[in-house]
């Protein structure tokens, strides 16, 4: 080791109270051996080794994409599978792990000696998407070590489904029982493996908020309106939404009107009031949710646009990606940022709600294009129709790359009240000189 | 993934009040890809990017050798924004060539400071967008604003009243229930500004002079009326050039009406943005 290293050596370690010095040395001889600038090998090695310098995240708290998490869970059930991985037969080891706060799917590349009911540290697992929810990956990398069983509450404990509120229920619930009023329901056929089946599909209210659900078996006198307790239904997530999914094996059983509730079931079925954005904001998505807010921005790609017939994907100048030369179909779509001062979200109009809010149909809009045809000219118009403009929107939110994403059912321009809120600031200000 | 800057919603008094800014570090730009936004701390403790103003457009200019820069003024109850669009604005830019003020208008601005070598820092905006409104939107936005900016200074109360002991007050705030970008915020303002309870009663007192600027309004009162004469008064005085606020008055007076509540009226109405002084002395109505 070359004396002229060791200062950095020394600064790195300090950096990283956690990580065997050793360990830093050898990654720091390799990159200087590759002629890495000694200020480059010194990033690398930080960010490198910082994951693992992490505190503990709570299993609710994960979400995909994570890198370097640390977790303090207990094992509920492990399996081993063998797959073949680039030709290679390799043992893998899956099952569900929980804390205090929920339950999470994880998959180990790397062997573990671990049964059910073992209480681990898992540090620099990286959280990856399994079905669209998130899921503990454990790599050559990741380190396991056993705690002692007293750190955690008991397996059975852990893994007793949590009864919630709809409002409550996220990506870390694997698992739900709970009490709710159907407001919507009706039947659908789908093929399944070749088999024919009709479920049911609808939505479920409480006084906190509303769910999609579906339903693998007949719901024997059940209909809108009433209310059913169900235990043990499974939750999926889908961009970022639950939905609740009862089967045969699920009890569900319906919930006599002379029960006491928490909720009035007649009063659930009102229109969602407008929440501020930065609630929604929280939350990988929401569904049936209403916002209002100033429209900041109309973005390109709002106007008149041509989709493909077969796939309905945008097309430009009549050629579809997949499809090639196509007869386009004339369609009106907006896209817009919507802030209301504590956040925004992009709201995607459909063409019915973009002639609503802008105010012009789409035929009125070709007739607008006069001889030139540029569709910008659509856009450049909506842009003056709509920015600044007051906006609420109701419909649901998912979490995409570009921010959290709004797809709207309604659209509205919100209520002027202008006499009712003065007052209320004034008395906000009572006092003020 | 990066979050989209918030527009805040702020009065003209708060963002014109602030000096310090803060610049992403180096590290920062690591971790965020390279994103590093620039951000103005206001004295409320808002790290501020973005804004969105609905305001009165009271005087637009040609500035600079550039032919294309455009200096605008923009007026809330509270005071004015300044408006700065040149070729990077260039829709902005076109808009405010083309606009007669006064007139209504909404802006959504990226918030940009200037320290000359010498005097006070200047805080300029420059418009992402910029569209015409209308008074409705006008007076919402003074509401929203209002609304916003109490929901901020409530939780800068809170924070002084609990944790006033400098030393421990980041491990304090936590405790609060504040979001913490606006904790983070205030207890900047709080090293910067040595922002105490008293400015924040300012910032109040401010807050409620632009509701009360509404509040007149709506109230079906005697105001109301005087108001309405002299703006009726105004309007048959001017021939297209604006009315001499001297003129104005002894016209006034000449029809029996008290000299200091035209007076009053007048200033009233400029307060409300339903009238505007292109020249010192001389009055013009927003059409």
């Amino acid at each position: 080791m070359d004396e002229k290293y060791a200062p950095h050596i020394e600064e790195l370690t300090k950096a990283l109270a956690n990580v065997d010095r050793s360990k830093v040395e050898d990654e720091f001889n390799l990159l200087i051996n590759y002629r890495v600038p000694i200020s480059e090998a010194k990033r690398t090695i930080l960010k490198k080794f910082r994951s693992l310098d992490s505190v503990t995240t709570d299993v609710k708290d994960l979400s995909i994409g994570d890198k370097g998490v640390s977790l303090e869970t207990r094992i509920l059930n492990i399996s081993e599978k063998a797959v073949d991985l680039k030709g290679e037969r390799t043992i893998i080891f899956s099952g569900v792990l929980a804390d205090r706060s929920g339950l999470c799917p994880f998959t180990s590349w790397k062997q573990l000696a671990l049964n059910a009911g073992d209480a681990v540290r898992i540090s620099n697992a990286s959280v990856k998407n399994w079905h669209n929810r998130a899921e503990v990956s454990i790599s050559a990398y990741s380190e396991v070590i056993l705690l002692d069983d007293s750190s955690l509450p008991d397996i059975s404990e852990l893994s007793v489904t949590p009864v919630k509120k709809l409002i409550d229920v996220g990506p870390s619930d694997l698992f739900l029982s709970s009490v709710a009023a159907i407001i919507d329901l009706y039947h659908r056929n789908v093929e399944v493996k070749g088999e024919d089946l009709t479920i049911i599909e609808g939505i479920l209210a409480d006084e906190t908020g509303r769910l999609p659900f579906v339903s693998w078996s007949p719901l024997d006198g059940m209909d809108i309106g009433s209310m059913i307790r169900f235990k043990d239904a499974s939750v999926r997530m889908y961009r970022g939404v639950p939905s609740i999914h009862l089967d045969s094996s699920t009890p569900v059983e319906s919930v006599g009107a002379d029960e006491d509730l928490s909720f009035d079931p007649l009063a659930v079925n009102k229109p969602p009031e407008p929440l501020p954005i930065s609630n929604v904001l929280k939350a990988e998505g929401m569904f049936d949710v209403a916002v209002e807010g100033n429209i900041v921005s109309v973005r390109p790609g709002s106007g008149l646009i041509t989709r493909c017939p077969v796939c309905n994907r945008v097309i430009i100048k009549n050629v579809c990606r997949s499809h090639g030369a196509v007869d386009g179909l004339q369609d009106m779509r907006v896209k817009l940022i919507l802030d209301d001062g504590t956040g925004s979200v992009l709201v995607m109009l459909n063409r019915e709600l973009s002639e609503i809010v802008y105010g012009k149909s789409l035929h009125e809009s070709f007739s607008l294009l006069g001889k030139t045809m540029s569709m910008n000219a659509i856009f450049e118009d909506m842009k003056r129709v709509l920015t600044g403009r007051y906006l609420g929107v109701r419909g649901n939110t998912s979490r995409i790359e570009f921010g959290v994403t709004f797809v709207t059912k309604a659209a509205w321009v919100p209520e002027s009240d202008i006499e009712e809120r003065v007052p209320l600031l004034l008395k906000r200000l009572d006092g003020v000189e | 993934m990066v979050d989209r800057e918030i527009s805040y919603r702020m009065f003209a008094k708060e963002l014109n009040d602030s000096s310090s800014t803060i610049h992403s570090t180096v590290d920062e730009a690591i971790t965020s890809d390279g994103h590093t936004p620039n951000y103005l701390l206001t004295p409320g403790g808002v790290m501020v990017n973005r804004v969105f103003v609905t305001g009165v457009l009271t005087e637009v200019e040609n500035v600079g050798s550039d032919v294309g820069t455009w200096r605008a003024r923009v007026v809330d109850p509270s005071g004015a924004f300044t408006v700065y669009a040149g070729q990077y604005q260039s829709d902005a830019a076109i808009f405010l060539s083309s606009v007669e003020p006064p007139e209504y208008v909404s802006i959504v601005g990226k918030v940009r400071s200037y320290k000359p070598d010498d005097g006070p820092v200047v805080i300029s905006l420059r418009p992402e967008e910029i569209n015409i409104a209308d008074e409705d939107a006008r007076n919402r936005w003074i509401l929203d604003t209002a609304e916003l900016t109490l929901d901020r200074l409530d939780a800068f109360s809170k924070i002084l009243l609990a944790c006033g002991n400098i030393d421990s007050m980041d491990e304090c705030m936590e405790g609060l229930g504040i979001a913490p970008v606006l904790s983070e915020g205030i207890g900047m303002a709080i090293r910067h500004y040595g922002v105490d309870e008293s400015y924040l009663n300012d910032i109040r007192s401010v807050v409620k002079k632009c509701i009360i600027s509404l509040d007149l309004l709506s109230e079906a009162s005697d105001e109301k009326d005087i108001d309405t004469l002299v703006l009726e008064l105004m309007n048959e005085l001017d021939m297209g050039k604006g009315v001499d606020y001297a003129e104005l008055l002894s016209v006034a007076v000449s029809r029996q009406l008290n000299e200091r509540t035209v007076d009053s009226a007048v200033r009233s109405l400029l307060a409300k943005g339903q009238c505007y002084e292109p020249k010192a002395g001389i009055l013009k109505l927003i059409s």
